[in-house]
């Protein structure tokens, strides 16, 4: 194996500082007419309007125009949340954990990770403010002081979601914009029109690109990269504790917080890599995001993947070896009732179909890459969904045991965020620099000593 | 009345007019304004001759000025409108008093108290001095005050489809009068629903007077008529069978509706689960078998439920009166059942301690056999009481239809006087009820609702609703009961009395008067004196003392055998449909009633529709399933319904329930369910051989509050509902013990003062969803309609769930639960909930605080007992009733917000406020929720667990009790009692 320190495939081996600024820079300063990106923005916009739609709608009759009911109290609004903090959280993993592990390869992405946990913790956060029976008193969960003296339950583990929420939406938006700063300035000082150059000159805080800068810069994003390493695996073990500390069949379990952040991993390495292949080939990028990222994420995908196979197997055995009737009940239905097609779609998606990424071919080889992130990411969707209606329509009354059928604006719903986070996401790559280029001069700069050591 | 414009007065030579006042002061228009408006008219006529032009300007003037004033206040009230100086006595807004009086179904009365809030009636109680009630209510009783509240009602009399007033009609009447007194009443008809009324009885009679030749009908659906057949072939007239179940150690139910549905099912469900009880405490206790062929709710109560087919009733029971003895030694051959030899022998063991109950939609002979059997078994004045019928006409009700409707063919009716009721829907279609109807020359209406009859009437008027009009009524087993109005009639309706008050002579009678004159001539005939005390006594106390029926001495008619015989059923069909109202819109009377449509059906669990119930072999067999459209065809007609794969049916029978699919109803009855009547035929009122069943390719969604599919043994879990045999139970007296609740590292909650908390015996309830009834109309539950009962979201508090064990063709039991909130000591729901809307008080009860509440459901999905409904629109506001209807005690709830069972806590609250200002404790009983108060049988005990001699202390101090799903130390307030049965141990060998 070729090692993290073999540096050749991460960057093309002609690319200079000019070179590369020049062609991050221009895609935001010298844009061309690409019908792409309007196809793309017009794609996502549209989405956009169809999630305002169904929010407009959902705010004049209430969250009855969903399919939720009694005993499925949660539908799709709690599984699209989970999903898209998943890819949130996973994003802001990859990107702070590799940084302290100084891969090389990390680079190139990490902008466009942090940039998808930010869009997607736009789309996902929504999520749990609008599926509330009366979203306009959410702030009620906010411990604050109040005349009537009345304070969250402190005991509530959506109490404790809201806060993890709360920072962790606080930190990668810090974590983002630090990053962002001195590329920002770059833009600053190459624009030519007066307008952009005042605009990313506010943005860029003044920077100037001085050895005291960049010392408090790589304090602080050092720190910052430490903290959002813990501050991940805290904020999705907490989503995971929403149910964890939940008594119902299928949620009652002390593997549900881990179960999450390797889920969250799985998901974001596939997102990640759907969005690299196409920027890849859509924006002259691919000397810069080469096979070799592809390779280094597959691998990582495979990993997690493992793992994940690992948890459904304890998803599956426990149960049995607990000997609850409910919880049997609930695994069973998994297996062969009404949304067995979830069940059955998690494994062949999550855990099977990745298997394919042991061979180098097929980690080299885009569409496959592609298709198999493609199949991860609607199989934790999948997941996500069984986990919360497959639990719910078998709970401890067979009395109640009824389905969910999600209804139109359901539908609308999951639709409408992907369009909000394809929309945001096309914005970033007209406006802000895809590839870091500070780090890429780094970059550049290693790989010019090692090859002038060679 | 022509239709289209008038046509202008003065005939075809002038044919202009030049003027308003012309057209105006035409005859033609003067003699119209006259009929119409009379009183009107006078006034008009009197004020013109009265006022000169220089009075028209004073009057001009003066109008103008006030009606300025006029803009100044709060809009017009008709008549003398004063406030309160001084209060009247006894009023305190808010404070809830109780009134008595009494509800009539089958024209039988059952006592009630209705409950006023600032002179509102808001729900029904029971009258526990009355025969009927002894303080418990059912579902219809309870749902009779959204009746009363609802905004479809009939508002206006209607003359011949136009809006007319109720001088008009008066006028029209007394002007037929001179006509009808000439002929002695020749073509005056009266058709009544069934009745029990003294007042009604007096007026007939003293009409008969005045017109001899009047003829009173009755037709009340036809669905007693071979009970009162069998009577007057068995004893040769009509008497009350009044079953003692105190008395009954073994009883045999055929096709019985007994608990449910017969006349003073709530006192005979009340002593049925009493003697129930005795089995946990080792007593003698009751055993009840039921032989059926399309479930009941008599038969899901039995120990040993037997599906019998439909064409296998009468050979069935024939050989049981052979086996113990009864009529000729054939009877006893063919193919007796397995189990029969043991029944009939448990039976004549317990002579004199034993009962048959046939059901009423059972034939003749099957009615005779019954008697047969009961006689043999010596049940004669011990299990079985014969009493004097209460009702005013016991004659068969399809004769007397038939004949009417005969008479109008013919052209003899002129006047008919249509007293409530719908015949138009309910007549079997091979009488020809409407056409005969459009050619009664003067025909009235008098009814709550405009239905499918005011369509083909002349003169519609709207009828004082049960709670809005003084009348009388007598129970079951004769006792009287003075009907007194809760409110002001709500839209002007009439009573019949007043109504046939009108053709006595009397120009605006008064429904009191009426009533009290019979009263005063009843307490003449008794030598009261003082009939001011006795009547004010009566009508407080909701029964008449001293007027239940006297014994009626009956002797069993020899012939009896041979007369079953020759009355038997020679070739029985291979395939027939039975007809059964259904249990809440009963003959569909209760159509646009929101409660009722949305109470699931006890057994089905089926809302806002009927179906046609099919039994599972035959659904194999056709290939039918759940929801699939078939057309069903007997002789009399054809009819297309969805069906409902029905456990427990035979396989030789469907079940069609009547009382949907009305065609001329309110906005909450339209559109639901299909229409079964036109199956019925003169002669096959209950039962008719089935012609056809074939499934179409349609589908109709039903919407059902538990899928019944999933039949699963309750024995496993164990922790949700516990059961077992009386001999189970004698050898084992500790098998329910359940797991006794983990220790806490925290130590308990103290309640010093109140724990309220609910005990629920399985072995007394019968499933007859009163609790829930009650509970909606107590605390303000919407009706959601039947497009969210689809999506799982009906809004009931306590729901009774229904469990079956054995066989799906045959199941050997059928468990029913009410589940209300548990009231946990330690409640999931208040851990998850972020924002603290759901925690305990300081009595220790489960509360909710709906302000509060931001509406996360975390609570409902951590809630193990499913107990927990979400407002997921505005219910309130889609709501049909009219406001008056809420209860001011509670708040209704907005949309977004979680409710759930709260154990009444207005109740509680009232209760403890008024204890708390004596100085006192809250009394055991003090408290009773609103299930708690209507359940029949007891069931439901509620009070303090501190107190140590509370009835629920002691029903939680029962080795049988138990708490639900106790394993997830949830530590439920309300707890289970185990149901106990009491199988014949001969047959549980077998």
């Amino acid at each position: 194996m070729a090692g993290a320190t073999d540096i050749s495939e991460v960057i093309a081996p002609d690319e200079t500082f000019a070179s590369m600024t020049d062609e991050v820079s221009s895609i935001i300063l010298r844009p061309h007419r690409r019908i792409g990106w309007w196809i793309g923005f017009g794609i996502g916009f549209a989405l956009t309007v169809l999630l305002a739609t169904a929010l407009a709608a959902l705010s004049a009759i209430g969250i009855g125009i969903w399919g939720d009911n009694i005993p499925v109290a949660w539908g799709f609004a709690i599984a699209n949340y989970i999903w898209w903090t998943d890819i949130a959280t996973g994003g802001a993993l990859i990107s702070a954990l590799f940084l302290l592990t100084r891969s090389e390869w990390r680079t190139a992405i990490h902008r466009i990770a942090e940039t998808m946990m930010l869009f997607a913790t736009a789309a996902g956060g929504l999520m749990p403010i609008f599926h509330l029976g009366r979203y306009w008193y959410a702030y009620w969960l906010f411990p604050y002081t109040n005349v009537m003296g009345a304070w969250p339950q402190f005991r509530s583990p959506l109490h404790w979601d809201f806060v993890a929420l709360i920072a962790f939406v606080a930190s990668i938006v810090l974590f983002w914009y630090i990053a962002l700063i001195p590329d920002l300035a770059t833009l600053r000082d190459r624009a030519s029109g007066r307008i952009v150059r005042v605009l990313y000159g506010l943005f860029a805080l003044g920077w100037q690109g001085s050895s005291r800068q960049w010392r408090h810069f790589r304090i602080t994003y050092w720190t910052f990269a430490g903290l959002m390493t813990a501050e991940v695996v805290a904020a999705h073990s907490v989503v995971g504790l929403d149910f964890a500390a939940g008594m119902t069949p299928g949620w009652h379990s002390t593997f549900l917080p881990p179960y999450f952040v390797i889920g969250a991993a799985l998901t974001a390495l596939a997102f990640i890599l759907l969005l690299i292949i196409p920027v890849r080939w859509g924006y002259p990028l691919a000397t810069m995001i080469t096979l070799r990222h592809v390779d280094v994420l597959a691998k990582l995908l495979l990993t997690s993947s493992l793992f994940m196979a690992y948890c459904y197997w304890i998803e599956a055995f426990m149960p049995f070896y607990g000997g609850v009737p409910a919880d049997i009940w609930t695994i069973n239905a998994s297996f062969y009732g009404t949304y067995s097609f979830a069940y059955w779609g998690k494994i062949a998606l999550n855990a099977i179909l990745p298997q394919l990424l042991w061979f180098r071919p097929v980690r080299r080889c885009e569409p496959a890459v592609f298709a198999i992130a493609l199949g991860v990411v609607i199989g934790m969707w999948l997941e996500y969904f069984l986990l919360i209606v497959g639990s719910l329509n078998r709970g401890y009354m067979s009395s109640r045991w009824f389905i969910y059928v999600p209804s139109f604006w359901d539908w609308a719903t999951v639709a409408g965020t992907v369009g909000l986070f394809v929309a945001g996401l096309f914005l970033f790559l007209r406006f802000v620099p895809t590839l870091p280029m500070f780090e890429m001069r780094e970059l550049i700069q290693r790989y010019r000593h090692k090859g002038d050591a060679a | 009345m022509n239709d289209g414009p008038d046509p202008p007065p003065g005939g075809a030579g002038h044919a202009f007019w030049q003027s308003l006042d012309e057209l105006a002061q035409s005859p033609d228009f003067l003699r119209r304004l006259e009929q119409r408006f009379p009183d009107e008219y006078a006034r008009l006529a009197e004020l013109a001759a009265s006022i000169d032009r220089r009075r028209f300007l004073q009057l001009t003037a003066a109008t103008l000025a006030l009606s300025g004033l006029a803009a100044c206040g709060p809009a017009p009230i008709a008549g003398l409108v004063i406030p309160y100086v001084d209060q009247p006595e006894d009023t305190v807004p808010g404070k809830v008093r109780l009134f008595a009086s009494a509800l009539t179904r089958d024209g039988l009365a059952t006592g009630i108290l209705a409950r006023q809030i600032m002179a509102r009636p808001i729900n029904i109680e029971g009258n526990p001095d009355h025969p009927a009630s002894l303080g418990a209510s059912d579902a219809i009783m309870q749902a009779t005050v959204l009746d009363l509240y609802d905004p479809d009602r009939s508002k206006w009399v209607i003359d011949n489809g136009e809006v007319s007033s109720a001088d008009a009609l008066v006028t029209a009447l007394v002007n037929r009068m001179p006509q009808l007194g000439k002929t002695q009443g020749e073509g005056l008809r009266v058709l009544t629903r069934a009745s029990s009324s003294p007042t009604l009885s007096a007026q007939f009679a003293a009409l008969t007077r005045l017109y001899p030749r009047l003829r009173r009908h009755h037709w009340h659906g036809g669905w007693r008529d071979n009970l009162r057949e069998a009577s007057r072939r068995a004893f040769g007239r009509v008497v009350a069978a009044v079953p003692k179940l105190d008395k009954a150690d073994i009883i045999l139910a055929v096709d019985s509706d007994l608990l449910n549905e017969a006349p003073g099912h709530l006192a005979h469900a009340r002593a049925f689960a009493r003697r129930r009880r005795e089995l946990a405490s080792g007593g003698r206790g009751n055993r009840l078998y039921a032989i059926e062929s399309t479930p009941t709710v008599t038969g899901a109560n039995a120990d040993h439920r037997f599906v019998v087919a439909a064409a296998q009733m009468e050979p069935v029971l024939r050989a049981l009166a052979a086996h113990i003895g009864i009529g000729p030694r054939e009877w006893a051959g063919g193919a007796a059942p397995s189990w029969l030899p043991a029944v009939a022998a448990d039976l004549a063991q317990h002579k004199g301690r034993a009962l048959v109950h046939v059901g009423p939609y059972q034939s003749v002979s099957l009615h005779l056999l019954g008697h047969a059997i009961n006689a043999g078994l010596g049940a004669f004045g011990q299990t079985l009481e014969f009493l004097e019928p209460p009702e005013l006409d016991t004659s068969d009700e399809i004769s007397s239809l038939s004949s009417l409707v005969a008479d109008m063919h013919k052209g003899e009716v002129d006047t008919l006087l249509i007293l409530g009721g719908n015949p138009a829907f309910t007549a079997p279609p091979d009488l020809g009820f409407d056409e005969a109807l459009k050619r009664v020359k003067f025909s009235l209406h008098l009814a709550t609702h405009v239905n499918e009859t005011t369509r083909l009437c002349r003169w519609h008027l709207p009828r004082a609703q049960e709670l809005e009009r003084w009348s009388d009524a007598r129970a079951f087993d004769g006792t009287a009961t003075i009907v007194q109005p809760q409110i002001e009639p709500l839209y002007g309706g009439w009573s019949e009395h007043e109504l046939l008050a009108v053709l006595g002579g009397a120009v605006r009678p008064q429904g009191h008067d009426i009533v009290q004159a019979t009263w005063q001539g009843e307490a003449k005939r008794r030598g009261i004196a003082d009939f001011a005390t006795f009547w004010r006594e009566a009508v407080r106390a909701g029964v008449v003392p001293g007027t239940r029926s006297p014994a009626a001495p009956v002797t069993l008619s020899p012939n009896i055998i041979s007369e079953i015989s020759a009355t038997g059923q020679t070739d029985p069909p291979a395939l027939s449909v039975l007809f059964r109202p259904d249990p809440w819109l009963r003959d569909g009377r209760y159509a646009n009633n929101g409660w009722l449509q949305e109470l699931p059906r006890p057994l089905t669990k089926l809302t806002w529709d009927n179906a046609v119930l099919v039994a599972p072999a035959l659904a194999k067999e056709r290939g039918l399933a759940n929801e699939d459209v078939v057309a069903v065809e007997t002789e009399a007609g054809r009819v297309k319904g969805p069906v409902w794969v029905m456990p427990g049916q035979a396989a030789d029978a469907v079940t069609v329930l009547v009382g949907f699919g009305r065609r001329v109803v309110g906005r909450v009855g339209a559109g639901t369910g299909f229409d079964g009547f036109p199956l019925r035929s003169s002669n096959t009122l209950t039962e008719a051989p089935l012609r056809r069943l074939a499934k179409t390719d349609q589908k109709w969604p039903l919407a059902t509050t538990q899928v019944h599919q999933h039949i699963h043994d309750p024995l496993h879990p164990g922790d949700i509902l516990r059961f077992g045999t009386v001999e189970e139970l004698r050898r084992n007296p500790d098998m329910f013990k359940g797991q006794s609740p983990q220790d806490s590292l925290y130590p308990a909650w103290p309640y010093p003062r109140y724990a309220w908390a609910m005990a629920i015996n399985l072995s007394s309830c019968i499933g007859c969803a009163s609790c829930t009834m009650a509970c909606a109309a107590e605390n303000n539950i919407p009706v959601v309609g039947k497009d969210q009962v689809l999506r799982d979201r009906e809004m009931h508090w306590i729901r009774v769930d229904r469990y079956y064990r054995g066989d799906e063709n045959a199941p050997t039991e059928t468990l029913f639960q009410p589940v209300p909130c548990m009231h946990c000591e330690d409640a999931p729901c208040e851990v998850v909930c972020p924002v603290e809307a759901t925690m305990h008080d300081h009595d220790g009860l489960n509360v909710m605080v709906y302000n509060r509440c931001v509406g996360t459901r975390f609570c409902s999905n951590n809630c193990p007992y499913k107990v927990r409904r979400f407002n997921w629109i505005n219910y309130t506001k889609r709501d049909p009733r009219l406001d008056l209807a809420w209860n001011p005690d509670l708040t209704v709830r907005a949309r977004g917000v979680m409710e759930k069972c709260t154990y009444c806590i207005q109740r509680i609250r009232e209760a403890e406020i008024t204890a708390d200002r004596e100085g006192r404790r809250v009394r055991d009983g003090e408290v009773r929720t609103a299930c708690q108060a209507a359940c029949p049988t007891e069931a439901i005990v509620f009070g303090d667990q501190n107190d140590a001699h509370s009835a629920v202390r002691k029903r939680k101090d029962s080795p049988l009790d138990y708490g639900m799903l106790e394993g997830l130390n949830t530590k439920p307030r309300t707890t289970y009692e185990a149901r106990i049965t009491n199988p014949n141990p001969a047959l549980a060998e077998g």
